[in-house]
């Protein structure tokens, strides 16, 4: 099958314009006969479900919590980018898809990455008359902040809690849907196959989580915003029920799965201290601006950080990133602070950590100004800690924080199941192999406010969709095979608990697939997950029925997905035999231990096409092609 | 300090809305006092499922006090002891070797049990269903400076809109009142030029629906704020009663 | 008129009736307070109040009529709402505990309420019902207040005037939308200093007449 990614011609300016002149349009009486299904109601769906019903498609949208509103999107932290030049300091659209490309590591599609830097305005516009609210200069007018990855202050927030504010927005949105019949909301679901009629996709398998029925929805497309699949590593900055289940079930059916390896690992969160912990907390990254990175420059040193005067201290970052310094994109201070750590420089009672120290910014801009930009995520470091920040350095380790792979789409979104969409971090599209801060949520948005409302269109106009009904064979295929599953789960009764098995299977990923990876690591790795996938179906043990709200069944489905899934990452780091953002693979490092790309080779999307359970999965190969940027060794020096 | 302490919980279990629930004694030791509040649970729940008994349906999912799903009285105390903390945050630092833990759900009648700790919270979207939102289309948006917004009202409306809907205000409320989260809602709306538009019908709209679903009145005793996670404080509530007030005298209708 | 109705049955408006008539009481309170304060002049002069008093005739009536009207709906509209808050919660809590909101004042409210219901009641027979026509008034007092136990009750009762006040006075400002960080510690204090000075002013009466 040749990958279509349906690029626009034309100058890279004008594409996105041409093309939405182009698509089809649906005629705004018809648009109520659609029936759309949205699954997720983060930033990406919960803003795709308000923009949909607002256009007039019906629209029915699920989530997992029970509450849209408590989509993962609620937990970001830092901002979100915009290329609005309100600093003067010679933003623009170019420099931040610029600025997004090289981040990215040259990895991602010229097209979509420029269209997002041009609808990133339009975003903070919409957000500002929802209600959002933004911090602001005394004025009134918009406040900055400066990310990682720029060098310019692009980053709009709203306190620590950026997140949140715009997935509130997006919430209400959808909410003034509900309220106007447009948009049914399905809480406490849990999609768990995807119904393909025909090759299109025409609905979904969910169960109900809190009675275990197995229901099916049927529609005229599917919009798939379900977040990323980081729990894979077990602990992760992640919500505890984000999954790979739905994509995972969509590669099933045909969609295929982009650049799995690609994950981000996130260089400012709080360090793992004991075996029981059950996630990790992320400090955002904006702490950086204020915050100075350091380690002791004697290994072992185990003086306090207050005790080691400032002549025996390394801020490497700044040492070795002069021009960036502590604003680094954050696969390099990830792998700049394990290099510490591996060094022995690392602190703290375990070793795997650095400092992140404020005394300076303290010093400089008072108290007072960085606990208004800082004071809740202070707050919360210390709740967690139990240290208090404004008097002692912070330490911090990388965690798994993002996915830049997911299924593949095309310029429109679309899967390569027709009418399968796919949107947010769910999708490959825009990251390449590193995301840079604060750009996560403005391609959520962009995907779901302002993309999908025009692209959809154009399938819905051209595709003809035959009526279907709940009896149709592939339905009742898809939903025999989801209610088999978890009678299989509940049926192994073995020893293990679901976590048991989540937590090895974490630990081999984080090992062999994390921050640096090697080809002879994944081999093994590969092995060892294959082992434990075994090790699942015969001893997980798995409580209580189905007919009740099952927390351990719900997990079990996801980790035996994880447990598949991490098998494809696995074949996708050892097939691309480069390093390029968040893929390190040691054998490809320049002198100074900087990821070596081969473009030569590389310079493409692998995408992943499903074969059977007992198949290796099929490689298709999306080349990359940069017109308007040079592709260059990235260097933030 | 001790580095791991032992416990008595005593946790409510009902293993379904309608079935009748009761109390179980649980004996937990070695708990790490850096352990958050769940993941204690998470540690007694992994030995219950070994055992083979049904372990404790609780909700959570961010566990970093921001998605409002978790929550249980701990004590007598929505999310537990600390102030302005979810039960995700709360560390078992803040308590003591041997403490008895007594530990139920939300008890309100908008919100029914619906398994053990976990409670139906349907009616808080219900009330913003009713009027929390501003009704702007996408796309039609005009540019975002071009209505200045005083910071101090930003601020404010941020100090209101930091409500994570977790419900523990209509749970710590003697009342069992909603009054807080309707009231954040109106006030994050009504501070900002953007939302002023709509602020009558708004205020109308969601106290209306309040009163429908179930919740008590509010007697300003002023225990939600004290137990709210994201401390949202009660002039909000004072905000929504002018608010209310405006709407009803100055509204057209008859 | 509808909307009128319909005001007054929301949750908002009935806070609004509890406040409006409860502020009223308030300034009742302190007019029904400044005229007892003359007890302590002696029985003439004291007694000349009364008839004062008794002289605006049809006024007093309506002042009383008024009364009457406000304290219908407060105890209506009290009772409506704890009926309400009583049956939000219908599984109690089975550990209890403050986490710090609550004042005696406001964890008590209806239940003070109630008691002072009572009390009104007693005393309007006691003080006001009676025939006066021989007796003056001062005199009625002073007979009372010989009874160690109708002293008692008399205090007792101004106490449970005054925890009423000290959370009913502030609460009524907030429940009229008046919150401000800077007025609303003033009023808070007023509201405790003026349930004090009702507590103590009315039950040392009782008192000072028993000592007489
Ligand atoms: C701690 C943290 C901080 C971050 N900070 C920033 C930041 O400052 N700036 C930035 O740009 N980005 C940030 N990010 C990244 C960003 O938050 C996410 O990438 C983005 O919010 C993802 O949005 P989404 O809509 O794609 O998915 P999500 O918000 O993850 O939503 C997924 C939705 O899908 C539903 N769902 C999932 N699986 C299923 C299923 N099987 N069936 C039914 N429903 C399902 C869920 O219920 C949920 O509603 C941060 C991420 C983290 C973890
Ligand atoms: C001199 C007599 C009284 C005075 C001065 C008085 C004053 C007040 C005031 C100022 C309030 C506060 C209103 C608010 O919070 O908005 C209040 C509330 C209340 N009053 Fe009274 N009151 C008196 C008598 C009574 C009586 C006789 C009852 C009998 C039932 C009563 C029951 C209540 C109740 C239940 C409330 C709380 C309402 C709520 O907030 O839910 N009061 N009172
Ligand atoms: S789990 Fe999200 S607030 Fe506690």
């Amino acid at each position: 099958m040749e990958l279509e990614a349906k690029i626009p011609k034309g100058p890279l300016p004008e594409k996105w314009d041409r093309h939405r002149f182009e698509l089809k349009l649906v005629n705004p009486a018809n648009k109520r006969k659609f029936d759309i299904i949205v699954v997720g109601t983060g930033l990406a769906g919960g803003s795709a479900s308000a923009a949909l019903a607002e256009l007039g498609y019906n629209v029915k949208t699920f989530c997992i919590q029970d509450s849209p509103r408590r989509a993962h999107s609620i937990a970001a932290q830092g901002g979100i980018n915009a290329a609005k030049n309100y600093t003067n300091e010679g933003d623009s659209i170019w420099r931040l898809f610029y600025d997004t490309v090289k981040g990215g590591d040259f990895r991602a599609r010229e097209a979509n990455v420029y269209r997002l830097a041009q609808i990133s305005n339009a975003i903070i516009d919409h957000c500002t008359a929802q209600g959002v609210p933004f911090a602001r200069e005394y004025g009134g007018l918009l406040a900055n902040r400066s990310f990682g990855g720029a060098q310019v202050a692009r980053t709009f927030y709203a306190r620590g809690q950026t997140g949140q504010q715009l997935l509130l927005g997006a919430y209400s949105a959808m909410m003034r849907q509900v309220a106007a019949g447009r948009v049914r909301m399905f809480p406490r679901r849990e999609m768990l196959d995807l119904v393909v009629v025909d090759g299109r996709a025409r609905g979904i398998v969910v169960r109900s989580l809190l009675t275990g029925e197995m229901e099916t929805h049927l529609g005229h497309a599917v919009v798939l915003a379900t977040g990323g699949y980081g729990n894979v590593y077990f602990l992760s900055t992640n919500a505890m029920s984000s999954n790979v289940t739905a994509a995972f079930r969509c590669y099933k059916r045909g969609a295929f799965f982009a650049n799995p390896c690609f994950t981000q690992i996130h260089p400012t969160c709080i360090p793992v201290h004991g075996t029981y912990q059950s996630k990790l907390t992320l400090m955002s990254e904006s702490l950086r601006n204020d915050g100075r990175v350091w380690v002791p420059l004697q290994a072992g040193d185990r003086r306090r950080p207050g005790d080691i005067p400032e002549s025996e201290r390394d801020y490497y970052l700044e040492r070795r990133y002069p021009s960036f310094g502590n604003l680094v994109p954050r696969d390099v201070a990830s792998r700049a602070a394990k290099a510490m750590c591996d060094a022995g420089k690392g602190v703290g009672e375990t070793g795997l950590a650095v400092y992140l120290d404020f005394k300076d910014a303290i010093a400089r801009d008072g108290r007072a100004v960085i606990e208004k930009k800082y004071g809740n995520l202070f707050q919360m470091y210390e709740k967690i800690t139990g240290e208090d920040p404004y008097e002692t350095p912070m330490m911090i380790y990388p965690a798994v924080h993002y996915t830049m792979g997911g299924l593949w789409v095309d310029y429109n979104l679309m899967s390569t199941v027709d009418g399968l969409f796919v949107l947010g971090e769910a999708n490959f599209s825009d990251h390449g192999a590193n995301r840079l801060g604060a750009s996560a949520l403005m391609q959520g948005l962009a995907d779901g406010y302002f993309i999908i409302p025009y692209t959809i269109g154009g399938y819905l106009a051209t595709a003809s969709l035959e009526s279907l009904s709940e009896t149709h064979p592939a339905v009742q295929e898809a939903k025999a095979a989801s209610v088999q599953r978890i009678h299989a789960l509940l049926s192994v009764n073995g020893r293990r608990t679901v976590d048991d098995f989540h937590r090895e299977l974490g630990r081999i990923m984080w090992d062999y697939c994390g921050m640096s990876r090697n080809n002879s690591g994944l081999e093994k790795a590969r092995e060892r997950i294959r082992i434990l996938r075994g090790e699942f179906w015969e001893n997980v043990k798995v409580p209580e029925g189905n007919e009740t709200l099952n927390q351990s069944l719900e997990r079990a489905g996801r980790v035996a997905d994880f447990l598949e899934f991490a098998e494809l990452m696995i074949i996708d780091a050892l097939a691309r035999q480069e390093s390029c953002g968040g893929h390190f693979n040691e054998a490809y490092q320049t002198p100074d231990n900087e990821a070596l790309r081969d473009d030569a080779q590389f310079c493409h999307v692998a995408a992943w096409e499903y074969q059977g359970d007992d198949r290796e999965p099929a490689f298709h190969k999306e080349p990359l092609v940069f017109e308007n940027v040079a592709l260059a060794q990235r260097s933030y020096k | 300090m001790k580095k791991s302490i032992s416990l008595t919980l005593k946790v409510w279990r009902q293993a379904g809305s309608t079935e009748k629930g009761s109390f179980e004694t649980y004996a937990v030791k070695d708990i790490s006092t850096d352990m958050s509040f769940l993941e204690m649970l998470d540690v007694l729940n992994e030995d219950l499922t070994r055992e083979g008994k049904p372990p404790i349906a609780f909700d959570h999912d961010c566990r970093e006090g921001i998605c409002g799903m978790c929550g249980a009285v701990v004590n007598g105390r929505p999310h537990g002891p600390e102030k302005g903390t979810t039960l995700c945050q709360l560390h078992m630092r803040h308590f003591s070797d041997n403490d008895e833990l007594v530990i139920e759900p939300w008890r309100s009648r908008a919100f029914p049990v619906v398994k053990d700790l976990v409670v139906d919270r349907s009616p808080l979207e219900r009330i913003i269903i009713a009027g929390g939102y501003i009704s702007v289309n996408t796309g039609s948006a005009p540019e975002a400076n071009s209505l200045p917004v005083p910071q101090e009202a930003a601020e404010k409306a941020m100090d209101a809109a930091a409500c994570i809907g977790c419900g523990a205000c209509v749970a710590a409320c003697p009342n069992g009142s909603a009054m807080l989260f309707t009231s954040a809602k109106i006030s994050h709306l009504a501070l900002l030029p953007q939302g002023r538009p709509e602020a009558a019908r708004r205020a109308i709209g969601m106290v209306q629906e309040m009163d429908r679903l179930g919740f008590g009145n509010c007697s300003n005793i002023t225990e939600c704020q004290v137990e709210c996670p994201k401390e949202v404080s009660i002039s909000n509530i004072a905000r929504l009663n002018r608010e209310f007030m405006k709407a009803w005298l100055a509204a057209d209708e008859k | 008129m509808a909307w009128v109705l319909k005001f007054f049955v929301s949750s908002v408006g009935r806070k609004l009736l509890m406040a409006g008539t409860g502020l009223c009481f308030v300034l009742f309170l302190t007019t029904h307070l400044a005229g007892n304060l003359l007890l302590y002049r002696g029985g003439d002069v004291f007694n000349a109040y009364a008839a004062r008093l008794h002289s605006l005739g049809p006024l007093l009536t309506i002042f009383e009529l008024g009364l009457l009207a406000l304290a219908l709906v407060h105890v209506v509209f009290g009772l409506w709402l704890f009926y309400e808050n009583d049956r939000a919660r219908p599984v109690k809590y089975a550990v209890k505990k403050s986490g710090g909101g609550q004042t005696w004042g406001s964890a008590t409210m209806p239940y003070t309420g109630v008691l002072m219901l009572a009390f009104v009641i007693y005393h309007l027979i006691r003080f006001h019902f009676v025939d006066k026509t021989n007796i003056p008034i001062y005199e009625i007092v002073k007979a009372a207040f010989q009874n160690s136990f109708e002293v008692a009750l008399y205090v007792a009762a101004m106490g449970v005037v005054a925890l009423h006040v000290s959370h009913g006075f502030w609460s009524a400002f907030q429940t009229l939308g008046a919150h401000h960080t800077k007025y609303t510690p003033i009023i808070k204090a007023a509201g405790l200093i003026f349930s004090m000075v009702v507590g103590i002013g009315f039950g040392f009466i009782p008192i000072y007449m028993r000592l007489l």
